[in-house]
């Protein structure tokens, strides 16, 4: 195997690891009435921004891709969940 | 003694212009809408949450690794096309659109059971639900398209070409990194 293509299952299995974990912070639960909470959302943003940059990183390879994709997808991503955060926060 | 020039990283634009020119518009126009849901969202949070409890996080779950698993398979078989295992590359392409069938199955299971139980588009966060939801399935029925016309091209010998799946992928991609935001938005965050 190559060193791209392991890279591509070790971002996979991160990502499934941190989807599998975002099941206990959901509201989704019948068990109890789901409260706000600054907390998760905020973790929710960050894990977001990480779960998106792994995918555009590895699984559509900009990781070796010219630097004015780079910076356009990082840049998307960026001020997509910086500004989900500043309308929740405010 | 020879002096050699520190070697510069290898970049290489995945697929062509063209696709790139297409995502990065989609992604901007999906970045609107998830804005748009925010906005909205921070009006009533209390009324979005308490719907939000009523989507069940179990399949929001499963359907992201659904589509992981997905992407995990188009991205192997882009390897596979650089390393001209073009065999192992139209069975991981066809594993992807297993994948992307299958998260449409969920998606329509998941649906019928919103609607059955009342929840429609008359209460405003199932209304953005159905909305995001609704366009990214026909994003991912158009990707399962475009990955049909990738393994016709790889059958045949004269046309296969490393930077045509390489456009298949990015667009797949696109799609899996959109269902991404859309499960934290609507599915977790509090």
């Amino acid at each position: 195997m190559t060193t791209a293509a392991r890279s591509i299952t070790y971002a996979w299995i991160v990502l499934c690891a941190i989807t599998i974990g975002s099941w206990w912070l959901a509201p989704g639960h019948s068990t109890h009435a789901a409260t706000p909470s600054v907390a998760i959302t905020t973790a929710v943003v960050l894990l977001g921004f990480v779960k998106g940059r792994l995918v555009i990183q590895y699984f559509m390879a900009v990781n070796t891709a010219p630097r004015w994709l780079k910076l356009a997808t990082d840049a998307w991503l960026f001020t997509l969940w910086a500004a989900v955060l500043a309308i929740y926060l405010y | 003694m020879t002096i050699t020039e520190p070697q510069q990283p290898k970049t290489d634009l995945p697929g062509d212009g063209h696709m790139w020119f297409m995502v990065l518009g989609d992604l901007i126009i999906f970045g609107a809408y998830f804005i748009v849901y925010m906005v909205q969202r921070a009006m009533a949070p209390a009324a979005y949450l308490q719907a939000q409890q009523h989507l069940s996080i179990t399949i929001g779950v499963l359907n992201t690794l659904v589509l992981l698993t997905s992407s995990w398979f188009v991205a192997q078989a882009v390897r596979a096309t650089a390393t001209a295992d073009y065999e192992r590359a139209i069975r991981l392409i066809c594993g992807g659109g297993a994948c992307g069938v299958l998260f449409i199955a969920i998606k329509a299971y998941e649906w019928t059971t919103k609607i059955t139980h009342g929840y429609t588009t008359s209460n405003e966060f199932f209304m953005f639900y159905y909305m995001l939801t609704g366009v990214h399935v026909f994003h991912v029925a158009l990707g399962i398209l475009i990955l049909g016309i990738v393994v016709r091209e790889l059958r045949n010998t004269r046309r296969r070409r490393l930077s045509m799946v390489e456009q298949g992928a990015t667009y797949w991609h696109m799609v899996d990194l959109l269902w991404l935001v859309i499960f934290g938005l609507l599915y977790v965050m509090r």
